[in-house]
């Protein structure tokens, strides 16, 4: 139908999402959508992302203090470093956007008891999985499932937005956890092949 | 009939491996993701990025749509 309305290259997934065998986020199109307004400016877009990343790091180095398997305490350092890497990165965005914008580490420690990224509940996420991560293969699982929540919520909320600027600090927040999604892959490939 | 001709022209397939591959080449903001079963669907499991309209709401939902993206359905 697109193609007889104007559309200038259409394609079909052939066997729909039945046939999809890449990543898959879920929930409603709803989902979270209510910590964004729509007209953010590129600096609070920032300033979000780096309380959800920070969030997220948070979880990790929770589960990390927890666990008494001596591997899986080694990936959760490994996985809450790249949340280091993803936050400078989001630090010297955001000096480039508000070069007298403050201090984005003190901003972003208003995330410690809330939201991490993908939208979670940080005690709450802890409390349903700190039991059951146990190997190697089902903590890189549950990391790109985050990722993967965190890419999809990103992509909506650059739908919703008003701004071409913050539409554009989404888009690359979405490399970011593609760039993230495809290392994780690569981290289950060795283990699933070790 | 020229109308109907054009409403029915076909359009490529693609399979998981090439969409893929279509989602990977693409930089983000220059193409669309278009599902368009219905919300319940979409909620169990959708490609990350999605858009979702229903096909009954489709023609409705045309001006939130970039005919000159590339544009892959499911």
């Amino acid at each position: 139908m697109l193609s007889g309305l104007g559309f200038k290259e259409v394609y079909n997934l052939k066997g729909g999402m039945m046939a999809w065998d890449g990543l898959q986020a879920s929930g409603p199109q709803e989902l979270n959508m209510d910590l964004v307004r729509g007209d953010e400016s590129p600096a609070e877009m920032v300033r979000l992302a780096y309380s959800l990343e920070n969030g997220l790091q948070i979880f990790y180095r929770n589960i990390q203090k927890k666990t008494k398997i001596e591997t899986i305490e080694s990936l959760f350092i490994k996985l809450a470093q790249i949340e280091e890497n993803h936050k400078k990165r989001l630090s010297e965005l955001y000096g480039m956007i508000e070069p007298s914008g403050g201090d984005l580490e003190s901003l972003g420690s208003d995330a410690d008891g809330g939201m991490m990224e993908g939208g979670f509940n940080i005690e709450a996420f802890t409390r349903q999985n700190e039991s059951f991560l146990d190997t190697p293969q089902l903590v890189i699982d549950l990391a790109m499932m985050l990722e993967t929540q965190a890419l999809d919520l990103y992509l909506r909320f650059s739908q919703k937005t008003e701004n071409k600027d913050t539409e554009a600090v989404l888009f690359k927040l979405a490399d970011e956890e593609k760039a993230h999604l495809a290392l994780l892959g690569r981290w289950l490939d060795e283990k699933t092949e070790g | 009939m020229i109308q109907l001709k054009r409403l029915f022209k076909p359009v490529k397939n693609m399979d998981s491996e090439e969409a893929k591959a279509f989602i990977e080449e693409q930089k983000e903001g220059t193409f669309t993701i278009l599902d368009v079963r219905q919300p319940g669907e979409y909620e169990e499991g959708h490609i990350p990025g999605s858009k979702l309209v229903p096909l009954p709401q489709l023609r409705e939902a045309l001006d939130e749509l970039d005919p000159e993206h590339p544009t892959m359905v499911y």
